[in-house]
């Protein structure tokens, strides 16, 4: 079976761009119950709507209901189930055993097992699988060959992480944020006490300058080992980031995707294409995290230094009016009359051309898109569609 | 109630004992943050004497479990079964499978530290056959008491009293730190006198330490719950008293502590940077960004 694509959604546009571009399946969290309620806005009728139309394309959705459960938290999560259930959601993502449980018992729905348990080898993931979950996430800190011999030994089917921040814990295992601004990292809270500065003291000897003890993981970009975790045959490779913005979900997303069909097509480029394009939405420093075994100095992040993207979005495009060769677009960054602009589509096209034309909605002639949201038309020669994306090339 | 220690030597048994003590809890190869690791050999001969006293042995087997341990992990809960301890406090769940395949699941205390949070992980467990499971460290007071009020047939533990860790890394955060500053000449691996002290909050320094298992942060006060005790006491069994970071004399009176050998304002006066935890405390379940799914 050929490995899916997943991609992180925060809300239904976000969703709607990551299928579009290529993810063969996205994850959301619902309004209750995922570690990132406050990245999403997925009421239960948005849910339904997004899973029509993803339904529609043959790909599906997963909702995230991965919160370390106290009792206070189960109130309303079985009539969730319920609905989620009802309007055929294609998995649940869980790390409790209530929600497994109850799942179980009052609904009929797939259940995937969230990395928060970080599963570390091929005898826990079987135990769950007994236990009825069709797969599992597994914990990042496995490299490549421990993925290899869990994939080799398993029932289950996995998913592995291969793009975005990380856990510098072991996920799941980490109440940092609880102690220090009670904030709880199991149920959404998380205030990335890790991610801070710190004095490091050997007794009152200070070790460290100015606070410059950090913790901090680069993110992950596995691009060298997309082909490996392809040819080992994990069922899905999962992007990171429900809070990301729609430019980066769609480029991150089509990078990926391109880099997958031309392996399986033996059409693979050189990896440097794949990482520009993604260095196009957003240029954080990347390392290979554990896969290569025990994490290097090259994986650790230990000042701020981080580049811009290469590529600024501007707009996305909501129609074209063949005609008068322009395209209506909604604003999303500054952009002048004269800027060079790249138009990328989700069928891996990409086009470029100069705004030659600015013009309001009511067709007046402006020099600067300076609105967020502004609705736009500027002249476009060739054919484009909704949803297209339009980068401004530096 | 059982009060269960951590051992550091052998010849500490006797004393314990006298105290009040009922459970020992030693550290194995397994185990992460270790105070003192006891061999096979040295768990055999403590086994005789504490059964002798009428007492009870427990390890601990607290690292993560990765795929390459799990053949050697199998042969050693075996020989623990040939020795007939009386408990195996797990962190990774993937020791209960093991030891399920061995049939010595009923020797089991779930321990994983931030999961067993609500009533239904505890009656889940009930149905495993095993010995029983630790709250999780995070809790309320007043959720400890609602989970623990409805009898089960497990024995429910808690950790009471010391420095109670917090963060659990695969990473060796110490060396790559020290790696990047080109710091050399400073043994600050298997270091239990780190701290880590935080911009904005001067008065508080979290002790740190590398192993070889990872990088483990701690809470920067020891919990104390002497005031709590009797409360507790009606529904949970079984009480851990945390070791690492304390001096030995510290420790012992801890114990005192809690055997009413010694009373709270007399600990107090000598030893300093207690609280109560998450007792009284909640935790706020909103903010976030990315990073987890």
């Amino acid at each position: 079976m050929k490995t899916e694509l997943l991609a992180p959604a925060g809300n239904l546009e976000k969703a709607k761009i990551a299928l579009l571009y290529g993810a063969d399946a996205v994850y959301v969290g619902g309004v209750s119950f995922s570690l990132r309620a406050r990245a999403s806005n997925f009421t239960v009728p948005l849910l339904k709507e997004l899973v029509e139309f993803a339904h529609k394309l043959n790909k599906k959705v997963y909702v995230t209901t991965n919160i370390v459960f106290h009792d206070e938290d189960a109130v309303g999560l079985d009539e969730y189930l319920i609905e989620l259930d009802k309007m055929k959601v294609d998995a649940i993502i869980c790390s409790s055993f209530l929600i497994i449980e109850r799942a179980k018992q009052i609904t009929n729905l797939e259940i995937h097992l969230s990395t928060q348990f970080s599963v570390t080898n091929h005898a826990l993931a079987d135990y769950f699988y007994d236990e009825g979950i069709k797969r599992v996430v597994l914990a990042r800190e496995l490299s490549i060959n421990e993925i290899r011999e869990v994939a080799k030994h398993t029932k289950t089917d996995l998913e592995i992480f291969i793009h975005g921040g990380m856990c510098v814990s072991y996920s799941g295992r980490c109440t940092l944020s609880n102690y220090m601004v009670t904030r709880d990292a199991n149920r959404g809270g998380c205030a990335h006490s890790c991610r801070w500065l710190y004095n490091l003291y050997h007794n009152d000897d200070l070790i460290s300058d100015n606070y410059d003890f950090q913790m901090s993981s680069k993110d992950l970009e596995i691009t060298e080992y997309i082909p490996k975790l392809l040819d080992i045959g994990v069922s899905s490779l999962k992007i990171e980031g429900r809070m990301k913005s729609i430019h980066y979900i769609a480029t991150v997303v089509l990078a990926y995707r391109m880099l997958i069909d031309d392996y399986y097509n033996n059409k693979l480029k050189d990896l440097n294409y794949y990482k520009n394009e993604i260095k196009k939405a957003e240029n954080r420093l990347t390392s290979i995290g554990f896969l290569a075994g025990n994490t290097s100095i090259n994986e650790q992040l230990y000042n701020y230094r981080s580049e811009s993207p290469t590529k600024e979005f501007i707009g996305i495009v909501l129609a074209y009016l063949p005609e008068k060769k322009l395209a209506l677009i909604e604003q999303r960054n500054y952009f002048e009359i004269n800027d060079s602009i790249e138009v990328v589509s989700p069928n891996k096209t990409f086009n470029y051309t100069k705004v030659n034309t600015l013009l309001d909605e009511d067709m007046n002639e402006i020099s600067v898109a300076r609105h967020p949201l502004q609705r736009l038309y500027i002249n476009v020669e060739f054919f484009v569609k909704p949803y297209d994306l339009i980068r401004r090339v530096k | 109630m059982n009060l269960v220690v951590r051992l550091k030597q052998l010849n500490e048994i006797k004393y314990l004992s006298q105290l009040g003590i009922d459970v020992f809890c030693f550290d194995t190869r397994y185990t992460a943050k270790k105070i003192n690791e006891f061999d096979i050999e040295a768990i055999k001969l403590a086994k005789k004497q504490v059964s002798e006293l009428n007492k009870k042995i427990y390890v601990l087997i607290n690292k993560m479990i990765h795929e390459l341990d799990l053949v050697d992990l199998e042969n050693y809960l075996n020989d623990l079964k040939k020795i007939k301890i009386d408990g195996i406090i797990i962190n990774d769940l993937t020791v209960y499978v093991i030891a399920k395949k061995l049939r010595m699941e009923n020797l089991i205390i779930y321990q994983p530290g931030t999961f067993n949070t609500d009533t239904y992980s505890k009656n889940y467990f009930s149905n495993k056959n095993i010995l029983g499971i630790t709250l999780s460290r995070e809790l309320t007071l007043e959720e400890i008491k609602k989970i623990s009020e409805e009898i089960s047939t497990l024995d429910l533990s808690l950790i009471i009293h010391g420095y109670l860790d917090m963060f659990y890394s695969k990473r060796k955060l110490i060396s790559r730190y020290l790696e990047y500053k080109k710091i050399t000449g400073k043994k600050l691996v298997n270091n239990y006198d780190l701290r880590l002290n935080e911009e904005i909050r001067p008065n508080d320094y979290y002790p740190i330490l590398e192993d070889e298992f990872g990088t483990h942060i701690f809470r920067s006060k020891k919990l104390i719950s002497i005031d709590e005790i009797t409360d507790l006491k009606q529904t949970i069994n079984t009480f851990f008293i945390e070791r690492i970071f304390m001096s030995d004399q510290e420790y012992f009176d801890a114990v005192k502590l809690y055997t009413n050998k010694l009373n709270k304002s007399e600990f107090l006066d000598k030893y300093k940077d207690y609280d109560s935890g998450f007792y009284y405390r909640r935790t706020e379940k909103v903010k976030g960004e990315s990073n987890e799914n």
